[in-house]
């Protein structure tokens, strides 16, 4: 395993690795890694973790700036100490780096902060397969970094190319990020946390896209009975308690900021009980089977996961299938998941001002390779299943590849983009379809 | 050179004889000089109207085949929308001009070029829904202004710039082959930009657009978002004698004046921190009092008159709310942040013309028209970063214009430049709108001065004024000073352009 410590270190890495032809995969979160993106056995692996810096944090144009060893666990209370918050993903591990989950696109918590896919990831650098240095957006230039007197804070080009969108879902293959400018929002000084309860996931869905179209809840997330219970439960009695949940029940928090607070959290938790009375939906801020405080379930939810064992892995092992959907396709593709997996932990998040959701299927096969093998092979059958009902894999790990690239054109147009930037092939070969 | 009548016959296969023409008085329309864009044009031998991607794909062959430079035009509001040599075509997409879905459920709507904004702010704007109609007029192609070009517009302080809000892309590449980016490319519909992996999003647009240079795009999604203010907005009058009223209680129009560019941007800052009103933005003042006058004699007294210092840094603000407490929970907030800030509200009398226009689609319908009285005019840095940056951008405006602004080479109005905010003032843009007069023979030499000296200026601050040009050997030397993006632009373009190397 190799331990750049600087951009030079990373350029040296990969001019080396073209010379010997040697494959590299990045590194930068710590275990367990659910994708297996940075796992390739061809490869050597460049680990990131002493690129550690938060390089700053800027309270007025609301950034973080952050190498790509930094994780959530370490730049959360950074931010906080500036009065800033991330738009987190649901409960990341602490050892998660930041910078890996938004180049990953992993679901945001908070869609109205959402404009587009890639955000909240706004600029960054990378070391091309050529060995080159690249910045993206408006941290290009001009001059050096010192030298430019921006914020480097705007994603787009520069020029006519949006470039950090090749470097998004990339598992590594376009190049190697060695640090990326994050956007970040102002902490709330008050906030309330509604949970609504449903039978069926659809009314839920119904719900959540008509908050996110009035731009109303900051944090929210549809979870089923189980994953609910198994993410806010720290001890099996709590997670026993949390089981007393409906099937299907939703996370809206609605946060007031430094000027009149308490105005804004009563204004729009008005906004939602009117939504949930719309629609039929019980609303409570307390609901009888909380083992614990709101509270207390409100601090899990906006930090990332410090527990010795992360949410996912309580139950042994964990396999997943991610998906993108529109709103008018989520519940159907929920459903069948259900049907297909009665046992399956469940997640629906509306992403991107609520145009769209991303769904998370979690099974738990228990432990040994037959078995992880086993739940790879039946999510991938079910990729398959749901593709005709609208499910869409923009984040194709595993055998996902196998489904998505099979249109010649741009899969021609996306080879071609791969021969510019690592013409030797040397960055993370054998994964998407590369 | 004129088209073999081979050729013609050959192009005329494709598209139909109704819809191929050689005829003069045809050409000549298409190379016209206007006030907007002052170039001569060569003639294109011939245009076309293609009715579908596949026709357009077989044109772009056949083009390859005979080394003919193509052009793709709709409203022809840009200089890249002419023919710039001879032995060329242009492709117009008047007949491409269909909506193909409005999806209310999931917010996108689904539409080929030549679908102008006239045809889709209303229709989905009476679906309750709304979307970037950029500051182009209503005549503007949406798919060219969203995919195919720069655009930032006047409502993006609550939302974002047109290029946050492209979702499903179909283009023609430039060796023909149609190009499915997005959710498409795995038939999962429109909804989504990216592509699976590494996205083929990243070569459609960035912070402008390609000008049909690595494709011709021939359809594309636009997400939509909730319209924010009333549902019905009442009107008077025939355009451009015409008025626009938004009959609600939740919303509100104020304008308020400045004397320093950094208050307003310590205001634009707090409002967007405080996540509060629709739409905020530094106005120039030039454009505004020619857009509230009608004729140039109007214009002057007016502009002599007063409106010059009244509204020399005005703070445009709309509040559009859910509820009348949250509109005025919303205006305790701004009163709070501009008392802070030093700004005072302008005279009722220009404020209300303010509520009488407050649409942007409707606005700009009118910008088109009155600029003209100014004689010509041309943006000057049209980028975007950080609020703060962009301010700064600006203030220093103020370092140099002066040399022009009172001597008379261009008109005098120092402070004529916009600031618009997007995303809750997360980054703005910047446009600094100069006029001068346009019988004067050596205006043209004065704006050249201007230009340079702006972009010396900003060299030598090393402000991010504008996203950088990378064509040609200007484009070279720029391009070293932004991470030598001119050099991977040029492998994209030759990876994907068979003639880009020969210059076709």
């Amino acid at each position: 395993m190799l331990f750049p410590e600087s951009t030079r270190d990373v350029q040296d890495l990969v001019l080396e690795a073209r010379r010997t032809g040697t494959p590299l995969v990045p590194l930068s979160s710590g275990p367990p890694h659910f994708h297996g993106a940075s796992v390739n056995p061809a490869a050597e692996t460049v680990c990131f973790s002493r690129m550690d810096h938060i390089l700053q944090i800027d309270r007025k144009a609301r950034y973080a700036r952050v190498e790509a060893g930094v994780t959530f666990g370490a730049l959360i209370p950074k931010m906080r100490e500036k009065g800033l918050r991330l738009n987190l993903p649901f409960l990341p591990r602490a050892n998660k780096s930041a910078l890996a989950s938004a180049l990953e696109k992993e679901a945001v918590l908070i869609p109205k902060y959402q404009y587009d896919y890639p955000d909240p990831l706004l600029t960054l650098e990378v070391v091309f397969g050529t060995g080159d240095v690249f910045r993206t957006g408006s941290a290009s230039g001009p001059g050096t970094m010192e030298e430019n007197s921006s914020d480097k804070v705007l994603p787009w080009g520069p020029g006519s190319v949006d470039y950090y969108r090749l470097f998004t879902a990339a598992q590594g293959t376009f190049g190697l990020v060695t640090w990326a400018t994050l956007k970040a929002e102002v902490l709330p000084s008050l906030s309330r946390l509604f949970f609504v309860q449903a039978e069926e996931p659809g009314p839920l869905v119904r719900l959540a896209n008509h908050l996110c179209r009035e731009r109303i809840p900051d944090e929210l997330i549809i979870l089923d009975r189980r994953n609910f219970a198994q993410a806010f439960g720290d001890t099996p009695e709590e997670e026993k308690a949390l089981s007393g949940a409906a099937p299907w029940i939703m996370l809206c928090r609605v946060c007031g900021f430094d000027r009149y607070p308490e105005e804004r959290v009563d204004i729009y938790s008005g906004y939602v009980r009117e939504a949930c009375a719309k629609f039929d939906l019980p609303c409570e801020t307390a609901p009888a089977f909380l083992p614990c405080t709101p509270e207390k379930l409100e601090e899990t939810l906006t930090d990332c996961d410090r527990r010795e064992v992360c949410w996912k892995c309580r139950r042994g092992p964990e396999r997943e299938l991610v998906l993108l959907a529109p709103p008018s396709k989520t519940t159907a593709i929920a459903e069948a998941i259900r049907a297909r997996f009665p046992e399956a932990g469940i997640l629906l998040q509306p992403q991107v001002q609520g145009r769209a959701f991303r769904v998370e299927c979690d099974l738990f096969p228990g432990e040994g390779e037959a078995a992880a093998a086993e739940a790879e092979e039946a999510l991938f059958r079910m990729a398959r299943e749901l593709m005709p009902l609208g499910a869409y894999y923009d984040r194709p790990y595993g055998r996902l590849p196998e489904l998505v690239y099979t249109e010649p054109v741009s899969l021609d147009a996306i080879r071609r983009l791969k021969k510019i930037f690592d013409p030797d092939g040397i960055l993370n070969p054998g994964k998407l379809c590369f | 050179m004129s088209l073999s009548e081979e050729l013609y016959r050959e192009f005329a296969a494709i598209v139909g004889e109704k819809n191929i023409s050689r005829e003069e008085y045809i050409l000549a329309g298409n190379r016209a000089q206007t006030p907007e864009i002052p170039m001569a044009h060569k003639s294109a031998d011939a245009i076309l109207l293609p009715g579908s991607a596949e026709e357009v794909a077989q044109i772009v062959r056949l083009c390859n085949k005979h080394r003919i430079e193509y052009v793709g035009v709709v409203a022809g509001c840009i200089p890249t929308a002419y023919s710039t040599r001879e032995n060329s075509i242009i492709m117009h997409f008047k007949r491409m001009n269909r909506i193909l879905e409005i999806n209310e459920e999931d917010r996108y709507a689904v539409i080929e070029p030549g679908v102008r904004h006239i045809q889709l702010y209303p229709e989905v704007r009476k679906r309750g829904l709304s979307y970037t109609a950029a500051a182009v007029g209503p005549g503007g192609s949406v798919l060219v202004n969203i995919a195919c070009t720069g655009g930032d517009h006047h409502v993006q302080y609550g939302t974002s710039r047109p290029t946050r809000y492209l979702l499903g892309v179909e283009m023609v590449t430039p060796e023909g082959e149609i190009l499915r980016t997005g959710s498409l490319q795995t038939g999962s519909g429109w909804f989504c930009p990216e592509s699976p992996g590494p996205s083929l999003r990243s070569i459609v647009k960035g912070y402008a657009g390609n000008a049909g240079k690595l494709g011709i795009v021939t359809k594309i999604a636009v997400a939509l978002d909730r319209c924010k203010g009333p549902a019905e907005i009442r009107t008077e009058g025939i355009s451009p004698h015409h008025k626009v009223f938004m009959d609600s209680d939740c919303s509100r129009v104020y304008v308020f004046n400045y004397k320093d560019i950094q208050d307003v941007c310590r205001a634009m800052l707090a409002l967007g921190e405080a996540e509060v009103c629709a739409t905020v933005q530094k106005y120039f003042y030039l454009p505004l009092t020619l857009m509230m006058t009608d004729s140039a004699n109007e214009f002057w007294k007016k502009w002599t008159g007063g409106y010059k210092e009244a509204l020399s840094m005005p703070l445009v603000v709309h509040i559009a709310a859910h509820s009348l407490r949250e509109r005025e929970y919303e205006e305790k907030i701004l009163f709070d942040v501009v008392r802070e800030t030093g700004g005072e509200r302008i005279p009722r009398e220009l404020e209300k013309w303010w509520e009488e226009h407050m649409d942007y689609f409707m606005i700009v319908s009118r910008l088109q028209s009155v600029l003209r009285l100014g004689g010509s005019w041309l943006p000057q840095k049209a980028g975007a970063e950080s609020v703060q940056h962009m301010c700064d951008v600006c203030e220093s405006i103020g370092t140099y214009i002066h040399d022009f602004t009172d001597t008379g080479k261009i008109f005098d109005a120092p402070e004529n430049y916009q600031i618009i905010p997007m995303e809750y003032s997360h980054f703005a843009s910047n446009e600094l709108l100069i006029m001068w007069d346009r019988t004067d023979p050596k205006a043209m030499s004065y704006v050249g001065e201007l230009g340079a000296v702006s972009r010396a200026t900003d060299a030598k601050r090393h402000f991010y004024s504008s996203s950088p040009g990378v064509a040609g050997k200007a484009g070279e030397a720029t391009g070293r000073l932004y991470s030598n993006v001119h050099v991977w632009m040029g492998r994209i373009r030759e990876a994907f352009d068979p003639f880009y190397q020969s210059g076709l």
